[in-house]
């Protein structure tokens, strides 16, 4: 407290704790319209998105399946998938938590919050135009970028306006250290609009011709991942894993060098995945040695988190939002030295083409940033509604359904993937042997998109919960139970 | 395609410059100068080090 607040001008023997309470719970209350906003069409689209997804697995497995539907093709339903949960999911997930994060660690009330709103509103339209646009068949060919280009625009008016937002929250923060969430959060907010702009004006607007087109188009869509759904969710961990255990990051030293070289590294990683294309062959090297060098910042962040988390590890028994975020946390370890490994021409090689890399895609957005989203989301919506979670039995549902529904995909697509890259790789074998291979693992995966999508069914049934505020009234202001009664009257795995 | 290949250049200097220029900046405007004060601010009097703030929700009987 620098300076005295209103409240302890009129009333100078508040206690300080109470006046944190009280500047803390204002914070959180200014951001209530417009994160529930985002997190509210969040959850609808991952539904959606998650849907088609799963119609589209197991038409990998019975090509028949609703054929007769022009506009449930596959062709068609892959790209509706993919978008919807890259842009209509995690992108507002990553937006709501972002808003959230960013006012409470600037420590000022959520400004022009009608210019969110208008942002939240503004979005989802484009994404309901992209998502018709889609189906009816006006989809582009250029990965993670399909959204027909009248879709385009709308979207990218509505995340300048968030970009605007960030950088006058920034500029309005109370004085002092800026924490390292922020750093992340204020990177990618200002990066995701210029990525955006960069890839629809020379893909869209004005294409470039030849191979850079497919450079270029890699390179966004590998810095969405790296520039945009990373920082956000690394961002979250690092807020959320001190603050829910109550200790600081182990090294805040090892933390500024993970933003750092992140930051540094990553925008030269895209062009992996032209390894063996027709393409400058300087290019791919340099993007190799810099998927390499991203051996930094996720080691010094693996090692921070683990490091914060040791002794505190039963914290996971009693705390929903921590045991996403750990489970969240771990995943990007993996996935990220996963990423890596594959950006090794010798592995690229066997994996390129294969459900390997689509193991590799679930594993990073879903596993790692989805998983840190639904953690974020149970501590964010609590305060924001003034309500407790009412079930902590479906809460549990939700994470096994998804941590099992996950890991049982990741590891079906990452083997059928592996059987499948080694059988095109042998001369003596056939292409068909390839699809033979991979068939019952790609079943498995049909099997996991249902146990995935019946968690979400529940968390979106907990969110509707909230917002209504159904269920029994809990006791008193306090959010969570408090620390101070028995934990182990709640405590049930 | 020569064109393209320069945009892009240009494109990836430019992000990785935009990080050059920030972090000179933070580091002239001391952010990095006293760093297990920094990795404190997220806590405050109500909720100091060593207060866990979140918890499975149990049915409350009164």
């Amino acid at each position: 407290m620098n300076s005295p607040s209103l409240l302890s001008s009129i009333n100078p023997s508040t206690e300080p704790d109470t006046l944190d309470s009280i500047e803390r719970s204002e914070i959180d209350a200014s951001t209530r319209i417009p994160v529930l906003l985002f997190f509210g069409s969040a959850i609808f689209w991952l539904l959606v998105g998650s849907s088609l997804g799963l119609l589209a697995a197991w038409k990998m497995t019975n090509p028949g399946l609703l054929d007769s539907f022009g506009w449930l093709t596959f062709g068609r339903i892959r790209p509706a998938h993919l978008n919807l949960v890259a842009y209509g999911w995690s992108a507002p997930a990553a937006i709501g938590v972002g808003l959230w994060l960013t006012a409470r660690l600037c420590r000022v009330p959520l400004l022009h919050s009608k210019l969110l709103i208008s942002a939240a509103i503004m979005w989802n339209l484009g994404i309901l135009v992209g998502l018709c646009g889609i189906l009816i068949g006006d989809g582009r060919s250029i990965e993670w970028l399909e959204f027909p280009a009248y879709s385009t625009p709308i979207l990218f008016v509505s995340f300048a306006c968030i970009g605007i937002w960030t950088i006058i929250m920034f500029r309005f923060r109370k004085p002092g250290h800026i924490y390292v969430s922020q750093w992340y959060l204020f990177a990618a907010f200002l990066w995701f609009p210029w990525l955006y702009a960069t890839a629809n004006i020379l893909l869209v607007w004005q294409p470039v011709q030849g191979p850079a087109q497919g450079a270029i188009n890699w390179w966004y869509a590998h810095n969405v991942l790296g520039l945009w759904y990373t920082p956000i969710g690394l961002a979250a961990a690092y807020y959320f894993i001190p603050k829910v255990i109550g200790r600081p990051i182990h090294s805040y030293y090892l933390s500024i060098l993970g933003f750092w070289s992140l930051a540094l590294f990553y925008s030269w990683n895209g062009m992996h995945h032209l390894i063996g294309g027709p393409f400058p062959a300087w290019m791919v090297s340099a993007s190799v040695v810099a998927s390499i060098m991203m051996f930094i910042p996720v080691i010094t962040t693996a090692i921070n988190h683990h490091m914060t988390m040791r002794g505190h590890f039963e914290a996971l028994q009693w705390s929903p939002t921590l045991r996403f975020i750990v489970f969240g946390a771990v995943s990007y370890t993996v996935v990220s030295l996963q990423g890596s490994s594959m950006a090794i021409p010798a592995l690229n090689t066997i994996t390129h083409f294969t459900d390997y890399t689509v193991g590799h895609a679930h594993l990073g957005l879903y596993a790692f940033f989805t998983m840190i989203m639904f953690g974020s989301m149970y501590y964010i919506v609590p305060r924001l509604v003034g309500w407790e979670w009412p079930s902590a039995t479906l809460i549990r549902w939700h994470f096994w359904l998804s941590a099992v529904g996950i890991l049982l995909m990741v590891s079906a697509l990452t083997i059928g993937g592996l059987l499948q890259g080694l059988a095109l790789y042998d001369v003596a074998s056939t292409f068909r042997s390839s699809f033979e291979f991979a068939h019952p693992f790609r079943i498995l995966r049909g099997i996991s998109g249902f146990i995935l999508l019946s968690g979400q069914i529940i968390f979106a049934y907990l969110f509707v919960q909230m917002l209504l505020k159904l269920g029994s009234p809990k006791q008193g202001p306090a959010l969570f139970v408090k620390p101070s009664e028995n934990p182990n009257d709640s405590v049930a795995i | 395609m020569t064109a393209g290949i320069l945009l892009l250049v240009f494109g990836l200097i430019f992000l990785s410059g935009s990080a050059l220029l920030a972090i000179y900046w933070a580091a002239k405007s001391g952010q990095f100068s006293n760093l297990s004060e920094g990795a404190a601010t997220i806590f405050d009097e109500d909720e100091p080090v060593g207060k866990a703030t979140d918890r499975f929700p149990v049915k409350n009987s009164q």
